[in-house]
């Protein structure tokens, strides 16, 4: 239905994303690397685990990134992969068999050196136990061997493409094979990694401290002496450090705050593209979201230009698919539907409830933009005659909720771990016994061809091949309306002008071997 | 000044000829007018309490808008009227069953002493050694977010402090002459109690629930702050300061103005406390 | 004899604790909400949490996962949380600590803010002074705490630098610094009900007849105030605080949040947000013996200060 806007929206957010990142990146040409300090970061809560297989929360990951390498990681821009720990791999012609050969040089934060075995150690835990949360990253490794201490080889069950990515994934940081000696407790209470930063001390609730790694194998780096990482939850507190000079950055500010900070002196505000989606997810097994003219309506009656003015202050872009144009394989074309209210009638008109029908949005508490979100929904779906009640409840029961499959209509959002659009896909395209079974983002959806494309993209190793394929995806899933695409937002993080090579990354994460304090 | 014990004293000693307390007044005065200023809200506010205009979000106190509006474009001022509608209401019924409650216990562990006495005081403590926030956290999840939950957990919690009040007063009641003498005349144990002894004893519980208003908003404002109070799109103090907070530097008034409106409000009913408290005797 | 009833009392805790521990942990898990898929979030496959719940023995009855608290317990094991992964004890006594000490520090800043506004009042009961304490109070206990933190943060972390903005601090002397402007946050809004019934007391007190014969004897106004006005003052102090030390542990949340610090308030809110079971079960046992130790310190300081009063 007319290509040329849609097209706009993609061209807008990918030309957004290329500005801010050069813009972020135009940080690194100030000069030559001054050496040493501390750089102090508040973020919004605490680390809960040091164990890379244990880890789900953004501060966890963020951190272990710092301390634990991995094979490859991704580039800056979130599209391609780089060897890291690996200096590059061969594929056999069967696509089954992936021999990595490894840097020489890497050494643990203890100075011993690293080697094969350490890594084979390392991968093989993330699936060790079923309840692992990452288990499913290495699901399709069937063996890894160590055929030589620089030599690596990994053995899939099947043809599986994403295995880079999964490889290149935090979990998948490597640490000495046997914990060195020590039992897995011992270990982790002072672990070691072969990353740029090694652990000093966890205050738990307040902060951790991290210190330069002597032994880094990337020559002359980190230039920080070292990295603290405080737990600060209120937003105002956390500027207010950021004003006084307590902290050199400051994690999420509120979008609310941006101006604010962005005219503050001293301050850098940038807003780093980042892989996150927001939806309004349709559960397809209560009526009437099974009727496919039922979820394009109410898609067709959100108004998402008002939303990211409201929610996110202008610092968004409204989505049109269900992958975030931060990432390798995003389609700017994908048809998500966007606001016109006279479609909105038109389709509801073509449905089962013509006339409109009641229902009920759960929102969670405490994150206030849900709150906000939903009465913004409430509010834009009255003229189609549809009757929202707002249903707040804790985020675990939301949670717990929508996996259970016990509501309505929610929001939810997708992230990705890798930058391979696979992990995304499986989770919140795929339905039935297919992908991760979690039924498309819990929306009970399922379409066979949908499943069938991904699927294929898993298999194939033909780059051109797999955008075509992941680009049907998202034609099909923007058509079907499973979820309404809201809108992509970016990560925020307001720092100090002294703090120079700070860069966050669309998964999230941050290269802090890269930063450097300025006097 | 002691007061003369007489049966249904309360209701007595209101017959006497003393000047109506300054205190009750002034309070009177505040808490009516809010109360009146809730009850005629339409007749006050030129806009419902959820009317968006996301095209006037975070506007300051203009002609059209007396004190500016939120994040998503409603009036602060409607807010701030319907809002009080929703926290005295709710304050004032999460206060009334525990004093009804607390009262009825307290007496009756007073009076009869003993094994009731003692179960009842164990309850008591159990429910004291409860950290208050888990509970209503607790509850609020077990019973659903709402009006309703808040009440049940503001019942569950507050009845003790009444039901040791009363239990205070009522174990220096029971020895008194007036007592003694109902006891003689041959009049029931629960007839003394809530005809004779209930009524003396109970100033002093009301005086208390005048405060506990005070202390129950605030627990609402608290319970709003961690997401789980009044449901939105209902306006509510709580929620209003809440959503507030990350506007502290740039708006400062969507948080603050209904801080100002629970302090008014605590104002004047520490007034009508202090006020019932005199006029009945026992300041 | 004091020492009898302090045994006593101890004694009669342990039901109370017991009764509690077990109210609690019944309701938690009677609560809808899975600890398993908040701990493995977006990416929570039905898989991986049904074994994260048989790893946490979830999918046991309640009263065997019951027993296995109880059984850990009378080995002085309070359980790992399912969150950070480690000893709920280890992170129950930094953060009981933190909290002692923030509500240390807010009572006796509330002591000190409220014993010359209570004097001040009670000068003319009923007068200027009077009313103006009372609406000073009032904005106290009116003005959410949030609010006055992060202004009390700008004034002196800010404005004028002698306090860090927020944070815990990582040596001692540095904790006893941070606590500063939280403390006083506190204090601000205990006050006024120290206030109020410091208020009361006094007044009683000073209008009372020994007070009357002190003075008639020529004892000065200064000293009468000393000997009656603030025994009696410290006797209401040591009720209010302690028969609120319930209400006023959970209230410290807003007060942690807003200076980052690692307290039971915020331990206490997450744990039961994520479900962290043994956390929860931990921290209300701790504090159910708290309070306990609490009312009992509170009824012997009455007794001590009081001597009307019998310890029964």
């Amino acid at each position: 239905m007319g290509g040329a806007p849609r097209r706009k929206i993609g061209l807008t957010a990918l030309l957004a994303a290329a500005a801010l990142a050069l813009g972020a990146q135009s940080g690194r040409a100030a000069g030559a690397p001054a050496r040493g300090g501390t750089l102090v970061f508040a973020r919004t809560g605490d680390i809960l685990t040091l164990d890379p297989t244990q880890m789900t929360d953004n501060e966890s990951i963020w951190t272990a990134e710092n301390i634990y390498d991995t094979l490859y990681v991704a580039s800056p821009d979130g599209k391609t992969l780089e060897p890291w720990l690996a200096t590059g791999y061969t594929l056999s012609p069967d696509h089954l068999t992936w021999t990595f050969h490894l840097r020489k040089e890497v050494r643990f934060q203890n100075g011993r050196p690293m080697t094969s075995a350490d890594v084979k150690f390392s991968i093989e835990r993330v699936a060790a136990k079923a309840s692992n949360p990452f288990a499913f990253i290495n699901a399709a490794i069937a063996s890894i061997d160590t055929p030589g201490p620089y030599t690596l080889v990994i053995r899939t069950k099947y043809p599986w493409a994403p295995l880079l990515a999964d490889v290149a994934l935090f979990a998948n940081g490597v640490i000495p094979a046997n914990y060195g000696g020590e039992t897995e407790a011992q270990f982790f209470r002072h672990p070691i990694g072969t990353g740029p930063f090694m652990v000093k001390s966890w205050a738990k609730g307040s902060e951790v401290q991290l210190v330069a790694n002597p032994y880094y194998w990337q020559k002359g780096k980190p230039y920080l002496a070292g990295v603290t990482f405080l737990s600060v939850p209120n937003d105002n507190t956390r500027r207010l450090q950021l004003q006084s000079g307590q902290v050199q950055v400051d994690e999420f500010p509120p979008f609310s705050m941006v101006s604010e900070l962005n005219h503050m002196p001293g301050v850098r505000m940038t807003l780093f593209p980042s892989s996150r989606t927001d939806f309004l997810a349709f559960n397809e097994q209560h009526k009437p979201f099974a009727d496919i003219h039922v979820r394009r309506a109410i898609s067709y009656a959100l108004n998402r230009e008002a939303m990211v003015k409201a929610v996110l202050f202008g610092h968004g872009e409204p989505a049109n698919a269900i992958i975030s144009p931060a990432l390798w394989g995003y389609d700017p074309n994908s048809p998500g539907i966007q606001y016109d209210l006279a479609k909105a009638k038109a389709e509801l008109a073509q449905s089962s409830v013509p006339h409109g029908f009641s229902t009920t949005l759960i929102v969670g508490s405490g994150a206030s933009t849900e709150a906000l979100l939903g009465q913004i929904v409430q509010a834009e779906l009255k003229p189609l005659g549809i009757n929202v009640t707002l249903r707040q409840v804790d985020p675990n029961s939301e949670y717990t909720d929508i996996q259970n499959g016990k509501y309505d209509i929610a929001f939810n959002y997708d992230t990705t771990d890798i930058i391979d659009p696979d992990e995304l896909i499986s989770f919140s395209a795929m339905g039935g016994t297919t992908g991760q079974q979690t039924h498309a983002l819990f929306t009970n959806y399922d379409n066979p061809e949908v499943d069938h494309w991904a699927e294929q993209a898993e298999r194939t190793f033909d780059e051109a091949r797999r955008h075509q394929l992941y680009d049907e995806v998202q034609v099909q899933v923007a058509k079907d309306a499973p979820l309404a695409f809201l809108y992509y937002s970016p990560f925020a993080y307001a720092y100090s002008r002294k703090v120079q090579g700070f860069d966050v990354y669309p998964t999230g994460n941050y290269h802090l071997e890269d930063v450097w304090l300025s006097h | 000044m002691m007061a003369i014990p007489f049966a249904g004293g309360a209701a007595r000693r209101l017959h006497r000829r003393r000047p109506v307390p300054r205190n009750l007044l002034a309070g009177g005065l505040v808490l009516g007018t809010i109360v009146c200023m809730a009850l005629a809200a339409p007749l006050i506010t030129a806009y419902g309490p959820t009317t968006q205009d996301l095209n006037n979000i975070l506007a300051g106190p203009s002609a059209a808008h007396w004190l500016g509006t939120d994040e998503l474009g409603r009036d602060v001022w409607s807010r701030l009227v319907y809002g009080a509608r929703t926290d005295l209401s709710v304050a004032f019924v999460a206060v009334l069953s525990p004093f009804v409650i607390g009262t009825l216990l307290g007496a009756t562990a007073g009076y009869l002493g003993g094994l009731i006495d003692a179960l009842i005081m164990r309850a008591a403590d159990v429910v004291v050694a409860f950290p208050f926030y888990v509970l209503v956290i607790l509850l609020v999840f077990l019973l659903g977010p709402g009006a309703r939950s808040i009440y049940i957990a503001i019942t569950v919690v507050s009845w003790v402090s009444y039901a040791r009040i009363v239990r205070g007063g009522t174990l220096v009641a029971r020895n008194q002459e007036y007592v003694l003498a109902a006891r003689v005349a041959g009049f029931s144990g629960p007839r003394i109690l809530l005809r004779h002894i209930v009524p003396n004893v109970v100033t002093q519980a009301i005086v208390f629930a005048m405060s506990d208003i005070v202390l129950d908003i605030l627990a609402i404002v608290t319970l709003g702050y961690l997401g789980l109070g009044i449901q939105p799109p209902a306006p509510d103090w709580g929620e209003m300061m809440a959503n507030g907070q990350q506007f502290l530097t740039s708006h400062w008034q969507l948080s603050t103005i209904p801080g100002i409106a629970v302090v008014i409000t605590g104002l004047g009913l520490s007034l009508l406390g202090d006020g019932i408290a005199e006029l009945l005797g026992t300041g | 004899m004091l020492l009898r009833y302090v045994v006593r009392r101890l004694v009669l805790m342990i039901p109370v604790a017991f009764g509690v521990t077990l109210l609690v942990f019944f309701s938690i898990h009677l609560v809808p909400g899975d600890p398993a898929l908040s701990f493995l979030g977006d990416r929570a496959t039905p898989a991986a949490v049904a074994a994260l719940r048989h790893n946490w023995a979830l999918d046991r009855p309640l009263p065997v996962q019951y027993w296995l608290f109880l059984s850990r317990l009378a080995h002085g094991n309070l359980g790992r949380s399912l969150f950070y992964q480690s000893s709920t004890m280890g992170l129950l006594s930094r953060h009981v600590v933190v909290t002692l000490l923030l509500l240390l520090y807010g009572a006796v800043g509330a002591v000190l803010f409220s014993i010359p506004l209570a004097a001040l009042a009670t000068i003319r009961p009923g007068g200027l002074a009077d009313h103006a304490v009372r609406i000073i109070g009032m904005v106290g206990i009116g003005m959410p705490s949030f609010w006055v933190g992060i202004i009390l943060i700008i004034l002196f972390g800010l404005v004028v630098p002698v306090f860090p903005v927020a944070g815990y601090g990582d040596t001692w002397p540095a904790h006893l610094w941070a606590l500063v402007l939280p403390g006083a946050t506190i204090a601000v809004s205990i006050a006024p009900m120290l206030v109020r019934s410091l208020r009361a007391s006094l007044i009683e007190a000073l209008g009372s007849d020994f007070v009357a014969f002190a003075r008639a004897k020529g004892v000065t106004p200064a000293r009468v105030f000393v000997r009656y006005g603030l025994r009696n003052a410290a006797i209401s102090a040591v009720n209010v605080l302690g028969v609120n030390i319930g209400f006023l542990v959970g209230g410290t949340v807003v007060i942690e949040n807003v200076f980052a610090l690692p307290g039971l308030g915020t331990l206490m809110v997450h744990s039961v947000l994520d479900r962290d079971f043994p956390v929860v079960q931990g921290i209300t046992l701790v504090f159910a013996m708290l309070v306990v130790v609490v009312y009992l310190l509170t009824d012997i300081a009455h007794a001590l200060l009081d001597p009307r009063v019998q310890l029964s």
